[in-house]
């Protein structure tokens, strides 16, 4: 099975700025985000929801997050 | 690409985590509390947030936001500009200072603008729920010289922060709070998101804001349609700011009011500058429809109560300054009860008994 590779927040410099690595939660459960290099967007694992980073900016409303079909890929539904 | 509506359904997935990782379990709860639903401070469960009574519709502030930073581009609002001034002159009035801040919707680029340097900020961070405000206002900062503010740029609802806990020092939000659905969960979020001895202050329009339009548009509206449909927000007093703050546990809560009267040339120059900062109604129960005669009426009706003698109109914006700490140990506490060491009687026999 293909895992995208998992990038910790904090490494993520050349996606987001090192400053908002430092401090970005997801919105809704508050917890650590995880950034996916291929979709360009921030995974939030316990709820399985992917935000969009659009030209460097994370886009974290809520209802901007796309739901994940299955665990651990994240894939454009 | 499903869209999200219920993505709020998906907050019930959390109780099932915190099952999963006890350590984690503690992190839970401490964020748990931040919506106003079930109890604050406690250990109450997590209620969604399509309970709560919505009175804004929020998709629709963004699109407003959005046009709003298109037709701000050009040029500065003095009004806007004022307040934003307010409210950053209070970071002189500190003798601490505030590394990283964060700047929450509202008029952005005029907090920006207006910071020079006040406050010892050295990373700002800004957010809004509109793509395109957040945008321009990154546009205007590599246009202009002044690039000794480090600033990164997020898009974000303010009543979802995206913040870690304790991870600001200062979190500034000039005319960006009156559109939240939740404002006192807003808050809480916000005073979670300080860390301890941080700094949290907010200008938000208060009642006493446009009242002569709410006037104009009710006379006008019953003139001519026979009944009123909600045109103006409902917008907070002062008394319920300072429960504002010490609700959501700010510690030497302050709260100010200033009233600002702006003069148009007519009635509908203060509905393009509405637009303009992206105040205009986003009720959910608006009346959709406006009626030509209607809005006409209401332009005549202003004009003929409330002009001055030179022809301009004016309008009132109240705004309420709110200023809170995040708790620290260094602030003043208030003594436990029962712990007094002199009494009433031993005051009035140092002080003498000629009052």
């Amino acid at each position: 099975m293909v895992r995208l590779s998992r990038v910790l927040l904090k490494d993520a410099g050349s996606v987001i700025d090192k400053t908002l690595s430092d401090i970005l939660v997801c919105p809704l459960s508050k917890q650590p985000l995880r950034v996916c290099e291929k979709t360009k967007s921030l995974v939030s694992d316990t709820i399985d929801v992917s935000f969009p980073i659009k030209d460097g900016i994370p886009c974290l409303v809520p209802k901007d997050g796309k739901i994940l079909e299955e665990e651990g890929d994240a894939s454009k539904a | 690409m499903r869209r999200i509506n219920s993505l709020y359904g998906r907050i019930g997935l959390l109780k099932r985590v915190s099952e999963k990782s006890t350590k984690q379990s503690h992190t839970f709860l401490a964020s748990l509390t931040f919506s106003t639903e079930g109890s604050y401070g406690g250990d109450g469960e997590f209620q969604q947030s399509s309970s709560k009574v919505k009175i804004f519709d929020r998709d629709l502030k963004r699109i407003h936001r959005d046009r709003a930073a298109w037709l701000s581009r050009q040029k500065n609002d003095t009004f806007v500009d004022a307040v934003a001034e307010n409210l950053i002159d209070r970071l002189e009035d500190c003798k601490k200072s505030f590394p990283t801040a964060f700047c929450l919707g509202g008029s952005l680029g005029a907090v920006k603008r207006l910071i020079r340097g006040r406050g010892g900020i050295e990373k700002l961070i800004m957010m809004d729920s509109s793509y395109d405000m957040i945008k321009s206002c990154r546009d205007a900062q590599e246009d202009s010289l002044d690039n000794s503010i480090e600033t990164s740029y997020l898009v974000g609802d303010e009543e979802f922060l995206p913040i870690k806990e304790s991870s600001v020092d200062l979190i500034i939000s000039s005319l960006g709070l009156h559109w939240t659905n939740d404002l006192p969960g807003s808050m809480i979020q916000c005073k979670l998101a300080l860390k301890p001895d941080g700094l949290f202050l907010a200008a938000i329009l208060g009642g006493e804001t446009l009242k002569e339009l709410r006037i104009a548009c009710t006379l006008a509206h019953m003139e001519r349609e026979g009944g009123i449909s909600p045109r103006l927000s409902p917008l907070a007093q002062v008394r319920d700011a300072g429960n504002l703050l010490t609700r959501a546990g700010f510690s030497l809560p302050g709260v100010d009011v200033d009233e600002y009267v702006v003069k148009y040339k007519s009635a509908l120059d203060l509905i393009e500058h509405l637009r303009a900062m992206g105040e205009t109604n986003a009720l959910l129960q608006r009346n959709k429809i406006l009626n030509r005669e209607t809005a006409l009426a209401t332009a005549a009706i202003y004009d003929s109560m409330f002009s001055t003698e030179d022809g301009s109109v004016p309008a009132t914006f109240q705004v309420i300054y709110m200023t809170g700490w995040r708790e620290h140990s260094s602030h003043p506490q208030a003594k436990r009860r029962g712990s007094a060491t002199v009494s009433f009687t031993d005051l009035q026999k140092q002080f003498g008994g000629q009052s």
